[in-house]
């Protein structure tokens, strides 16, 4: 988890350079870097695919700093998206906002059911709080699905594309100058959480609740504001999702065998670890793409490999990440000082 | 008083685990809180931390300040600080993220200035870091401020402990069973450590304690507690020749090897 406090495996020296330019620095780099990717993709559906990948990177970033980082097992997420989606459409369809002002009122209609979300994590802990989230969940798909004015069971279209000035954003090359931006401030903003007192609240709370309360940590005010930020994330993951072409939304899009799929792609690249979760939400989207003609096995698929990672991973792809380059350090310094201050007795 | 204790009671069910308890607390005294196991001496600072919820007729004031069954953070961010019997320090962060969650309640940008990582965000982080890092060279873990706190040694978890609590700056530090688990040379080292932080932040300091010679040697003032009530209250000398005390200690059954040592050389 501490690799967490570099935003890229780098060299200690390179780091150090970088240390004295503004953190958003590097991140301006490597948006540079993706620009031109559109380029060398071969056809428009791998551009969907890239895409796809940039919106679930939105989305299990975000899920990792409720759940990675503040511990709370939700397992509702997914429907945080379909309210993302589903208010960005109905405020773009029915009042005719533009995408640029749908979105940021989506993620704020997310962010208020977010908070809803967070209310039982109050009282509740571990599989109870899985329960009450997957419930809560499931109620809001049925509901979109029994809604004539969201589409029903029969789906939700005619989502306007966003436009820039009179250009309509319609193409997926297009819609990658959208969704790609989006994910590298997302991630931007997830390490500076990370990395502020905020982050270390949340994951004081993951840690040990009674002891963060005690060092003056506001366990319920910091439960809700990660709830309220990942709902943020799902927000905006939900409407970049609803404006994309073909502009079609429809409720079978988020069921449990999607919010599976989500938490593969967080608990693979390692809980709690933001680079991880970037790389598993890359992979996994690769793999979904994939096996798209077996949708009915991905469940069994999924969650054999949940387990098999759970068992043989549990740090995830960022554990073995960590392993590799920051308990290799402390080695060397535990070995260079073997006269610590203070032992206690075999007990 | 820094602290003022009035009538403390709770109940857990129909089990009494504090009985009326009375205790004031001057600032900058180093107290010391003894009694058999299972006498309520950690319910008593779970009690005063907000942990538990006294029972009605209770009365705790902290600086003036009444803050009976409050919230465990709010109490925090008053000034008290504390140490659990389980350590309890934060595995899965490193050392120094340790220190500055203890340095929450001091830490002040908002949570938006926080997620677009302002500058002043950045600067409080490089200020705030320098600072810890000076009181982890003072327990001297400096030189594992990156490491996770999980990888430390069992010695090393008690100091970060002790530091995390230190990290709050508070006014009163409660310190549950410091002692417990390391050897007598190592309960030394650690009493020097309190002691110096004691009188460098003229702090005023609780401690319960098992180790008797520890108390003894370190504390002004003691109070014994046996079966949830205040049985004794005194200058080590004076405790020492209670017969009460020496009751509560050698009527039970004797768990603590050290305390019965104690006893016979006293």
């Amino acid at each position: 988890m501490t690799a967490d406090s570099a935003p890229l495996p780098i060299a200690a020296g390179v780091r150090a350079r970088l240390a004295q330019v503004h953190p958003i620095v590097p991140w301006l780099l490597v948006l540079l870097a993706l620009l031109p990717l559109p380029l060398v993709l071969p056809n428009a559906y791998t551009q969907y695919v890239v895409n796809v990948m940039a919106i679930n990177v939105i989305l299990a970033v975000g899920l990792n700093i409720v759940k990675g980082f503040a511990g709370q097992v939700t397992v509702g997420h997914i429907a945080l998206m379909a309210i993302g989606a589903y208010a960005s459409a109905v405020l773009s369809t029915k009042l005719g906002l533009p995408f640029w002002a749908a979105m940021p009122a989506a993620m704020l209609v997310a962010a208020a059911a977010g908070a809803m979300v967070g209310i039982p994590s109050l009282r509740l802990e571990g599989a109870y709080l899985a329960l009450a989230t997957l419930g809560l969940a499931e109620s809001v798909r049925i509901f979109i699905s029994g809604t004539e004015w969201l589409g029903a069971a029969i789906g939700f279209e005619g989502i306007p594309p966003p436009y820039l000035g009179p250009w309509a954003l319609d193409s997926h090359y297009a819609y990658y100058y959208v969704a790609m931006p989006l994910a590298l401030l997302g991630l931007y903003f997830s390490f500076s959480i990370l990395r502020s007192d905020i982050g270390r609240a949340f994951k004081s709370i993951r840690e040990d609740a009674l002891a963060a309360a005690a060092s003056g940590v506001n366990v319920p005010k910091y439960k809700v504001i990660a709830f309220v930020i990942s709902a943020l994330y799902a927000g905006c993951a939900g409407s970049l999702q609803a404006h994309m072409a073909p502009g079609f939304l429809h409720p079978n899009n988020y069921t449990i065998t999607e919010m599976i799929t989500l938490l593969l792609m967080v608990v693979f690249g390692g809980i709690g670890h933001i680079w991880g979760g970037v790389i598993g939400a890359i992979l996994v989207t690769i793999i979904d793409d994939l096996t798209r003609d077996y949708y009915e096995y991905r469940m069994m698929m999924f969650g054999a490999v949940i387990v098999l990672v759970v068992i043989f991973m549990p740090r995830g792809l960022g554990g073995i990440i960590d392993d590799f380059l920051v308990r290799r350090r402390f080695n060397v310094l535990r070995g260079a000082r073997q006269t610590p201050r203070t032992d206690v007795h075999a007990a | 008083m820094l602290l003022e204790v009035r009538n403390l009671t709770k109940s857990f069910g129909g089990f009494v685990a504090v009985a009326n308890v009375d205790l004031d607390i001057r600032e900058g005294e180093v107290r010391g809180i003894i009694g058999p196991n299972g006498s309520g001496k950690s319910t008593l600072f779970n009690l005063i931390s907000g942990v538990y919820k006294p029972d009605a007729g209770a009365r705790v004031t902290f600086d003036g300040t009444d803050i009976t069954g409050h919230e465990s953070h709010a109490i925090a961010r008053r000034g008290i600080a504390r140490t659990f019997q389980m350590l309890r320090i934060f595995q899965g962060m490193s050392v120094i993220e340790n220190m500055l969650v203890g340095h929450h309640a001091m830490i002040r940008y908002g949570t938006a200035a926080a997620v677009i990582g302002a500058r002043k965000v950045w600067h409080e982080e490089r200020r705030v870091r320098a600072e810890m890092l000076e009181m982890l060279a003072f327990i001297g873990l400096a030189d594992y401020a990156d490491m996770p706190a999980g990888e430390l040694s069992g010695g090393q978890r008690r100091l970060l402990a002790l530091g995390r609590a230190m990290a709050a700056k508070p006014k009163l530090l409660m310190l549950d069973e410091p002692g417990a688990g390391l050897s007598p040379t190592n309960v030394d080292v650690l009493m020097e450590a309190v002691r110096a932080l004691q009188q460098r932040f003229g702090l005023t300091v609780i401690i319960i304690e098992h180790i008797l010679k520890l108390v003894m040697e370190t504390c002004g003032t003691v109070s014994v507690l046996e079966h949830g009530e205040k049985i004794a209250e005194g200058t080590p000398a004076q405790i020492k020749d209670d017969h009460r005390v020496i009751e509560a200690y050698l009527g039970k059954e004797m768990r603590d090897d050290q305390v019965r040592a104690y006893l016979r050389s006293a």
